[in-house]
């Protein structure tokens, strides 16, 4: 078994697989639009952050008790919309709503004393809701040229059709992405949209080196347009590389994400790679199983 | 011959940069989130001319640098309407931002006396002392600095006694109060007519009597006191003499004057003077939309996380790649191990040479190409094998594997590189960051493909004669299909 694996020879017959691929798909698509529609009835919420929202955020290390996070929360200073503590660590993150500059000062004084800090230990934030939006904005308008970009760049190297999968593939990852943010109402920041707009990156990475093997074998059988003996066999050839790649990758992420789990730390870098690690694997999944029932079809024609 | 030429060229500038660095002790310019500090983003209206924002940059950056204990401060425009302010290792947050955003006072008063002597203030008065003649007794003047003399709090409608440092050394001025302000200006430029720099102000008509009335008084003085300073928020910017001709019956007239500023640099001082005048308070106002401060302590933390997980994640690759491919898996971990080697290279001279700085978006940007990185090589080994197993020659088959995974690579790395292009262009703040580390990488990426890995298989795979010192499979297996 093994030995076929890393021979590349292992006799899958990848295009007899496609029907069931694609009703996988088809539950994927069911979940998909189950976890958006919820979340459009508002039974399900994107957790955005600060930067997105606007308001404050105090995040200091101190030991502290279940009380002293009550008494804060009741505080008449500033209204503390919620709060957040790290396992593995003794910092504690409170988020408040935007006040006078009088006020957050005051309500930094309050939380220096009551916790026995320095003032200056304490990491302040105050953003208004126009950075995350403008971050988004941004975001977005890259992604709509990037994607045409990118379906021109594979129609001229390869076919127009097969851009069209490239995209669908890629739509995928996005939405699965998407999808766990949702169902586990992990927060949302700036790092994340940048990670969404990396796994763009490389889903399409994945899927070009997929499709430029196909159209190596296609020229190695003298072939004008893709059979099914081509299909089976790139798939065959291509798994081990898959593999390979998809742990290269993934082992700088989870290590940044085992880590920071065990210092405790919870910040940019660890927003970051959890959605980084999530599209590389379904970038992996995506570029094999999500291609093959489009790519069938194009072979049935 | 060539070839161990080519194959060796990136690796021998890699560990020549290295070492290059190294002897200058350069390090990489870490960013505020990796080292602590404060970042506001200031916002304007949407419909802010570029210009105007570019002036109201220049501002706050003289602003900024009189400030003093910041170490680098990165200010720049981000987006259409946004300012973004950075300012590593600035505790003190609330002057910091009271400097940026505070509309500046620009006054014009007349010179009453100057000292260039640092040590002394025209604030002091010195009274013999009659017991020790060599320490006589000093007296301020109220409000001022008992050391250094100068007015601790400075309001343009009493005598102050501030410190100049234009003319490149310092001077400390007694000025009277304020005659004229920046209200009184309606325009200045800088112009080169003839040899030499000059600040051509014009005042508004209303205002063009009152100046005319200042010169005919300066005009009457000699020396120190024939001079006008021009202050700006208790700095003062410049402080030029009358010139000896104007006649102290008429003074300058027709409501402009022109300040020669001399030939000697290329006219930033001239530029800097008419900017000032014209905008001594910021050109537009902005909203504060985002403050972001982090501690020190913060940002050494998540610095060691990403070092850490950096080099955790490249060892446990390198095992893999090993195991799996071998001898194969030594040359593409030289060749990693040489890639990191040039990227720190690269990016501690750049943040000496460019002000790139490294923010912790770069790092990931940096962690996520190890991968692309490691990426590259695999395809050319996989293709290899399926070469060897077609029944090629290893020699043959090396090279055909070279020639055809340089093709895919660059077509795969030329979407990367188009991603990172994209995202720096159209992106804000923290994602460009991410993308300028990606877009080098898939640079340095193609490079080592094309010149390392395409000669370093072939030279390698063509003295082998077993599979089994390459990929976890015997001979007779691939032979066999």
């Amino acid at each position: 078994m093994f030995k076929n694996l890393f021979l590349g020879n292992t006799s899958i017959n990848f295009y007899e697989k496609r029907k069931l691929l694609q009703n996988v798909l088809i539950i994927e698509v069911v979940f998909f639009l189950i976890v958006f529609v919820s979340a459009s009835f508002g039974l399900l919420n994107l957790n955005f952050s600060v930067d997105f929202t606007g308001g404050t955020t105090y995040q200091f290390s101190s030991d502290y008790e279940k009380s002293d996070i009550d008494e804060i929360l009741a505080n008449e200073i500033l209204e503390v919309s919620r709060y957040q503590t790290f396992e593995n660590s003794n910092s504690i993150l409170f988020r408040a709503v935007e006040g006078t500059q009088e006020q957050e000062t005051q309500f930094l004084n309050y939380l220096a004393n009551k916790f026995d800090i320095d003032a200056n230990e304490i990491e302040f934030q105050r953003v208004g809701p126009t950075f995350g939006q403008e971050i988004t904005s941004s975001g977005i308008r890259a992604l709509i040229i990037f994607l045409s970009f990118i379906v021109l760049l594979i129609s001229i190297r390869f076919q127009f059709r097969f851009s069209i999968v490239a995209l669908i593939a890629l739509l995928h990852d996005l939405f699965i992405c998407t999808s766990i943010y949702l169902l586990l109402n992990f927060e949302i920041t700036p790092s994340t949209v940048i990670a969404l707009l990396t796994i763009l990156g490389y889903s399409l990475y994945d899927t070009v080196i997929l499709f430029d093997k196909l159209r190596d074998s296609q020229r190695l059988n003298k072939e004008s347009d893709l059979s099914i003996k081509t299909l089976n066999k790139t798939f065959n050839e291509i798994l081990m590389r898959s593999i390979n790649t998809s742990i290269t990758s993934a082992v700088p992420i989870a290590s940044i994400l085992f880590l920071g789990n065990v210092i405790g730390l919870s910040g940019t870098l660890t927003d970051f790679a959890l959605p980084l690690f999530i599209g590389i694997i379904s970038g992996t999944y995506s570029s094999i199983f999500v291609t093959i029932p489009f790519l069938s079809k194009i072979i049935n024609k | 011959m060539k070839r161990y030429f080519k194959l060796l060229f990136l690796p021998f500038i890699a560990i020549g940069l290295f070492i290059y660095v190294q002897q200058t002790s350069l390090s990489p310019k870490l960013g505020l989130d990796l080292q602590g500090g404060i970042s506001v983003i200031l916002t304007a209206d949407e419909e802010t001319d570029p210009e105007v924002l570019q002036k109201a940059v220049e501002i706050m950056r003289t602003r900024i640098e009189a400030f003093g204990d910041v170490q680098e401060p990165e200010i720049s425009i981000s987006g259409n309407s946004a300012v973004l302010v950075q300012l590593p290792g600035v505790t003190d947050q609330e002057r910091a931002i009271e400097a940026l955003g505070a509309t500046g006072l620009l006054t014009f008063r007349p010179v009453l006396d100057s000292s260039i002597d640092t040590g002394y203030s025209p604030a002091f008065q010195y009274i013999p002392n009659e017991d020790d003649p060599d320490n006589p007794t000093k007296i301020a003047v109220p409000g001022v600095d008992e050391q250094i003399g100068i007015t601790i709090s400075d309001n343009p409608n009493f005598d102050s006694y501030l410190l100049s440092i234009d003319q490149g050394y310092p001077v400390i001025y007694h000025l009277g109060p304020a005659e004229l302000t920046g209200g009184d200006i309606e325009d200045a430029i800088a112009v080169y007519p003839e040899n030499e720099w000059i600040v051509s102000l014009d005042f508004k008509p209303e205002s063009e009597d009152k100046f005319t009335n200042l010169t005919k008084k300066l005009a009457r003085e000699i020396g120190e006191r024939r001079r006008l300073a021009i202050v700006l928020d208790g700095e003062i910017v410049s402080a030029p003499g009358i010139a000896l001709d104007v006649n102290p019956d008429i003074g300058i007239t027709g409501g402009t004057a022109a300040i020669s500023m001399g030939n000697t640099d290329t006219g930033e001082a001239a530029n800097n003077l008419a900017v000032i005048l014209r905008y001594g308070a910021l050109p537009v106002s902005f909203e504060r939309s985002s403050i972001q401060k982090v501690s020190a302590s913060l940002g050494e933390d998540t610095l060691n996380l990403g070092l850490q997980a950096g080099l955790i994640g490249l060892i446990i690759i390198s095992i893999i790649i090993i195991l799996y491919y071998r001898l194969l898996g030594f040359v593409s971990v030289f060749g990693l191990s040489m890639f990191g080697l040039l990227f720190y290279s690269v990016i501690s001279l750049l943040g000496e040479f460019q002000g790139f700085t490294l923010t912790l978006a770069g790092i990931a940007g940096i962690i996520v190409s190890i991968g692309l990185a490691a990426d590259s090589y695999i395809v050319t080994f996989e293709k290899l094998k399926d070469e060897i197993k077609v029944g090629r020659s290893f020699e043959f088959a090396a090279n055909k594997a070279v020639d055809d995974s340089w093709k895919t690579i660059l077509t795969a790395d030329f979407v990367s590189l188009s991603a990172a292009f994209l995202l720096y262009i159209l992106a804000v703040g923290p994602i460009r960051g991410f993308a300028l580390a990606l877009g080098i990488a898939t640079i340095f990426d193609l490079l080592f493909t094309r010149l390392y890995t395409r000669n370093a298989v072939p030279v390698i795979v063509a003295k082998l004669n077993n599979t089994r010192l390459m990929y976890p499979i015997k001979n007779k297996d691939i032979t066999n299909v």
